[in-house]
């Protein structure tokens, strides 16, 4: 079976479609939160692990508010807090976030000076997230994210 | 059909392997620790970081390299009791550095990556519905990266805080097979000891944790200018029969002390400044009683 193709993560769940080579059957594999907040937990990389973790990363990548001046663990792209996405980010060899058309038009809609910053702001977000699309949601979030 | 174990794969997240190297980093990492002491109790409020951070400064007192690991991840408090809240850990090499309290005694805790203030620890997670299935998890990961990604150096003893609870320091002993022993703190309450009680059981019977002995804190009060002494705590039962009981050794009784109380408020040393007082000689003879049993 080979990974065909990927829905998702949406509201903490994903899909991912697997395809066989030979005569095209195709398998899905779902997600949901509570799986995945486990496997989380462990503190393992689904897809398997050939760096070795950062000092206290599933600590620091897991608090959700921590002391300013603590260094952060930045994901990279196979690195996402969703263990799954983290796991397809790679398999697909992906290292760009694609924004739907809607996030797209919004993003146009914001002056040209701080375009840059924003746009920044929202991949970083959606990264950490474990976010590969860039939806009005996920603006949304950024939005009410940096107003708490 | 095929049972679990025999499943040759699981899909190349290899999840055993990782869990296995985690275990191994873990063990290499506390090497240079002769003994790791946890100091327990099944009740809260009973004093147990209060003990931790005394017997810690009064181990370095006596020239031992002692350190503290703050285990209670969601009450943490050794930090400011030893005067470090201000450390911001930051890494070097494959490990963080922890702060250094009183004559270099190495601390970390969970509290060292909070903001100041009243933030409580807050798993990220897509929803924190249902988060009992999964937040125990995560703390238990929290608490081996504590241990195993701190520069402890070389230690004659780690003291374990550990939160309230019973179950805590089975769940320390599953991480830490090789605990040396545990220290039960208790009051002279009824219900202090009737919840100990069940702590001692859990230790020995359960987790398998050699019990040095029972600590009895805010065991009556000393007036400063007279020396009367009173109890604290109407019925005042006795914690050396509750050691008895379970015939595990009873290592002393820790007075109220107003003085002591305000020096881990400050984060600075009581042993430093009162080692004379009765509560100062108490906890001397404590940690005397501890490195005899550890053969320092």
């Amino acid at each position: 079976m080979a990974l065909h193709e990927w829905h998702g993560p949406s509201d903490g769940t994903m899909s991912i479609v697997y395809s066989c080579p030979n005569c095209g059957r195709q398998i899905a594999m779902l997600t949901n939160q509570a799986e995945t907040q486990i496997v989380r937990s462990l503190g393992v990389k689904i897809g398997g692990r050939s760096d070795v973790a950062a000092p206290m990363e599933s600590l620091r990548s897991n608090l959700a508010m921590q002391r300013e001046g603590v260094e952060t663990t930045r994901p990279s792209t196979s690195q996402t807090k969703c263990p799954f996405t983290g796991m397809v980010n790679e398999a697909f060899a992906r290292d760009a976030l694609t924004w739907s058309d809607p996030a797209l038009a919004r993003l146009e809609s914001i002056p040209a000076f701080v375009r840059p910053m924003v746009r920044t702001n929202v991949e970083d977000y959606a990264r950490e997230q474990g976010y590969v699309e860039i939806t009005e949601l996920v603006m949304d979030e950024v939005k009410a994210h940096l107003e708490m | 059909m095929k049972s679990y174990h025999d499943i040759a794969s699981d899909g190349g997240s290899n999840v055993l392997e990782q869990v296995s190297v985690q275990r191994k980093h873990l063990e290499e990492r506390l090497a240079d620790v002769r003994h790791i002491v946890a100091v327990a109790s099944g009740k809260g409020g009973v004093g147990k970081s209060t003990v931790t951070a005394c017997l810690a400064s009064a181990l370095n007192r006596k020239g031992y390299a002692a350190g503290v690991l703050d285990a209670d991840l969601n009450g943490p408090s050794m930090a400011h009791m030893m005067g470090v809240q201000d450390h911001i850990p930051y890494s070097r090499d494959d490990a963080m550095t922890p702060a250094l309290s009183h004559g270099r005694i190495p601390i970390m805790s969970m509290d060292l990556f909070l903001p100041p203030g009243s933030t409580p620890v807050i798993w990220q997670a897509p929803t924190q519905r249902g988060a009992y299935t999964w937040r125990s998890m995560v703390e238990m990961s929290a608490l081996r990266e504590l241990l195993a990604d701190t520069h402890w150096g070389t230690l004659d003893i780690m003291l374990v805080d550990l939160a309230p609870g019973a179950d805590k320091l089975q769940n320390l002993a599953d991480l830490l097979p090789n605990i040396s022993g545990t220290l039960i703190v208790t009051t002279p309450t009824a219900v202090a000891q009737m919840v100990v009680g069940r702590s001692i059981t859990m230790a020995s019977d359960v987790a398998q944790v050699p019990v040095i002995g029972l600590v009895e804190n805010m065991s009556g009060n000393t007036c400063r200018r007279c020396g009367h002494e009173e109890a604290l705590f109407t019925g005042n039962p006795a914690a050396h029969k509750l050691a008895q009981r379970h015939d595990i050794a009873y290592l002393g009784r820790i007075p109220f002390d107003a003085r002591l109380a305000y020096c881990l408020d400050e984060g600075i040393s009581f042993l430093k400044d009162y080692p004379e007082s009765t509560a100062g000689k108490a906890i001397l003879s404590i940690a005397d009683a501890l490195h005899a049993w550890l053969d320092l």
